[in-house]
């Protein structure tokens, strides 16, 4: 068989289309997971609750020590189980933002032991408290710290979207396979996919390192 | 929702044998891909432009693509130009593939942390690059890259999963097969779960209790900074 | 000293040495010849080039013209016609037979005293255990740490780390060893102990460049000091006649100024006029 690249050209209208549909994805389960991390960051230093803690260490470490692709699995076979019927799409945004929020409260905490305690005391003292003191003061400054690895994460969401092929969810590898079963061509398509994916990942990732350096040499 | 315990005992074997058909699989790409991950992190600090390319588009693109869709490429390539692998044969080669990006990485910053001077002074005595490397450089990167290259490992038992997408019979093949035969997925994938997460643990605390080894033997000053270079390791 | 009349002057000729780094000028045609057995001491104010020429010597660092050449063999030369095959291989050669000691040291964390200076040996001098051991320990006991042999370089003091890479370049049996400030690193209380080895190297009739800020150690010791300034040789001769009566106003300048710091209270036991590295 040869290499017959027309067939990787008359995929990509389509391809493009997943493209889209993949980054929507990854936006979308990376800002669930943002808010999600960031109420969780909240409440546990600020509630200093023992049981809280635990929870989200255990938390983080089985996220951390599964396989994405099976906690997908549980979350989209299981919720329909207990009466949660959501559809593809939705369930596998759910699971990246379970599974990408774990991750996502690890750079926080970095982020957050980068804010000098006297900035705590300086807010404290001027009156400010509770809600204020974390909306104004430290969680702008947490966010701010966190900015390159929190992009570096955003890649890795990218890149994750593509298991959600597994579960019907009609992204990018999704589409090109679909297009590959009619055409019986797979690498050809697959090509213009994974070149896809690599502008995508590639570009991102170019700009967190780009990021992290100018954020070394502001601190420099 | 309740749950049927009986599914552990009459699938037990069966997710047994998936989990050990991981390990194999993981040791596999592990022997491939660390020695493989050496070579492109030596290759991309090469005196010839073109290796130095060829090691740097290597590591760039497996980086930057899904697992999953170097899996697809690989399984479809490979019979495309003629070459007929078992699937477990093509998720072990994958798997060192995308594992051997990230070792050398992950080698580059050891490499990159050990002072100058070593290189400078074994140089000096007249030893060529490769002595110098094999002598000098890479046993003092070992102590550094060891928590790195602890978290890519377990990366790779986490990314082995996926390999199921290509039929290969491992612990997350055998979980779908289960829950398609019973219908019970809460059981088979918590169950598959729980197991990757003890062997993830297990490895964990395996590979501290070596590096607190590691490091006792050649704490200093000198091996103090640890890589920072080091990427942090893939999720899923 | 000189093994003979006619190898006068050609044991190792370093000619019109030139170096840049980026649009600056390092070294400018800078040329030397060292021969058998002679000390040369190179002195000069910082960043006049001293270790870039030094470093020349055994082409650790490539020189963009001129060419060194080590009893006739050539170590490295611009142009060179040698494959670059070749080039590495006869220079990794003469390079086990150059030592070179390095201002930080650089012993190996990883090995024990021992192992440091085993490890060339067998790799490079292709020596078996038993020889190289046996070296190893003789060249220990040369520079008096024969009792440290199983310690590790981090438990050592900075004068023994230094004694210890000097051990290091004597196994190897050289039959040239390059310098590059052996003391400045050092606690002033540590720097004696290593000037002491290099004055028995060079009793012993060991062929050695040094570049040093230590002008009582070069007057007793060096056979030639050698004032570089601006990456060029101003001026060079016999140490009495280089530091008593110096004949450029730059050197006069020079001197001047390290007697001043002389004067400070950081002279070293054995009384010699020192100055801190200057950076
Ligand atoms: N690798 C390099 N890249 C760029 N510039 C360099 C490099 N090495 C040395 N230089 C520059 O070359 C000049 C000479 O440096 P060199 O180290 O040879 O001076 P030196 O006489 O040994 O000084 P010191 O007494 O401080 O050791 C300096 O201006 C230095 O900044
Ligand atoms: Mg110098």
């Amino acid at each position: 068989m040869k290499f017959d690249i027309s067939y990787t050209f008359d995929a990509l209208p389509r391809l493009f289309e997943g493209s889209l549909v993949t980054l929507t994805l990854a936006l979308l389960g990376f800002a669930f997971s943002v808010v999600l991390a960031t109420i969780v960051t909240v409440a546990r230093t600020a509630s200093k609750s023992r049981i809280l803690a635990y929870s989200v260490a255990i938390y983080i470490s089985f996220i951390r020590g599964t396989p994405l692709l099976v906690q997908i699995f549980l979350v989209f076979y299981v919720l329909p189980i207990v009466g949660i019927n959501i559809g593809p799409m939705s369930a596998g945004i759910l699971a990246l933002t379970l599974n990408s929020a774990a991750f996502v409260i690890e750079i926080l905490r970095g982020g957050l032991a980068s804010v000098p305690q006297g900035q705590f005391e300086a807010a404290r003292s001027l009156g400010l408290s509770g809600f204020a003191l974390w909306v104004k003061v430290v969680l702008p400054q947490t966010f701010m710290a966190s900015i390159p690895p929190l992009v570096n994460e955003f890649t890795q969401v990218l890149k994750a979207t593509a298991l959600l092929s597994t579960i019907t969810v009609v992204e990018l590898m999704r589409v090109s396979q679909q297009i590959y079963s009619n055409n019986y061509h797979p690498v050809e398509v697959l090509t213009g996919a994974f070149v896809m994916y690599f502008l995508m990942c590639f570009a991102v990732s170019r700009s967190a390192s780009l990021l992290e350096s100018k954020f070394e040499v502001k601190r420099a | 929702m309740s749950i049927d315990l009986s599914i552990i005992t009459n699938y037990g074997p069966q997710l047994l044998l998936g989990f050990w058909m991981t390990i194999k699989i993981v040791v596999g790409a592990i022997i491939l891909g660390m020695p493989f991950g050496l070579v492109l992190a030596l290759g991309r600090r090469s005196r010839l432009a073109i290796i130095r390319f060829f090691a740097t588009s290597f590591i760039e693109v497996f980086r930057n693509t899904p697992f999953i869709i170097q899996v697809f490429m690989l399984f479809y390539v490979l019979p495309f130009y003629g070459l007929h692998l078992p699937a477990e044969y093509v998720g072990v080669v994958a798997l060192a593939a995308f594992g051997s990006a990230y070792f050398a990485e992950v080698i580059r910053g050891g490499i990159d942390a050990v002072a100058k001077g070593q290189l400078e002074s074994a140089r000096a005595t007249g030893m060529s690059d490769w002595q110098a490397m094999r002598y000098i450089i890479l046993p003092q990167t070992l102590p550094i890259i060891l928590p790195a290259m602890t978290n890519q490992t377990l990366s790779l038992v986490k990314e082995s999963a996926i390999l199921s997408t290509i039929t290969v019979g491992e612990l997350t093949m055998a979980a779908i097969t289960v829950q398609g035969e019973t219908f019970r997925p809460f059981e088979a994938f918590i169950m598959v779960a729980l197991l990757y997460w003890a062997l993830n643990e297990t490895l964990a605390i395996i590979m501290r209790r070596v590096e607190r080894k590691v490091s006792r033997r050649t704490s200093s000053s000198s091996r103090a900074k640890v890589v920072r270079a080091a990427p942090a390791a893939t999720e899923g | 000293m000189a093994a003979g009349s006619e190898t006068k002057h050609n044991f190792l000729e370093m000619t019109e040495i030139r170096k840049s780094f980026g649009d600056m000028t390092v070294l400018h045609d800078v040329s030397l010849s060292v021969s058998q057995g002679e000390v040369i001491c190179i002195i000069g104010p910082s960043g006049c080039g001293k270790s870039t020429f030094l470093r020349t010597a055994n082409w650790l660092t490539p020189a963009d013209g001129g060419e060194v050449r080590l009893a006739g063999e050539l170590v490295g030369g611009v142009p060179d016609a040698r494959s670059v095959s070749t080039q590495t291989k006869e220079l990794n050669a003469l390079r086990a037979r150059v030592g070179m000691v390095f201002q930080n040291f650089n012993v190996w964390p990883h090995l024990s005293v021992l192992e440091n200076v085993v490890c060339p040996q067998m790799v490079v001098a292709k020596r078996r255990r038993g020889e190289a051991e046996k070296q190893a320990l003789a060249a220990l006991a040369e520079v008096g740490l024969d009792d440290k042999k199983s310690e590790w370089p981090d438990n050592l003091s900075g004068g023994q780390k230094q004694r210890l890479a000097i051990a290091r370049v004597l196994a190897m049996d050289p039959v040239l060893v390059l310098m590059d400030e052996p003391t400045s690193a050092l606690d002033p209380e540590l720097v004696s102990g290593v000037l002491n080895v290099l004055k028995r190297l060079a009793q012993k009739g060991m062929t050695m460049i040094i570049v040093t800020h230590e002008l009582g150690f070069a007057s007793s010791v060096a056979d030639r000091v050698v004032f570089m300034e601006e990456g060029r040789i101003v001026e060079e001769g016999a140490p009495d006649v280089i530091l008593q009566t110096p004949k450029t106003e730059r050197l006069k300048l020079f001197l001047e100024k390290l007697n001043i710091t002389a004067f400070k209270p950081n002279s070293d036991s054995a009384g010699h006029p020192t100055m801190d590295s200057g950076s």
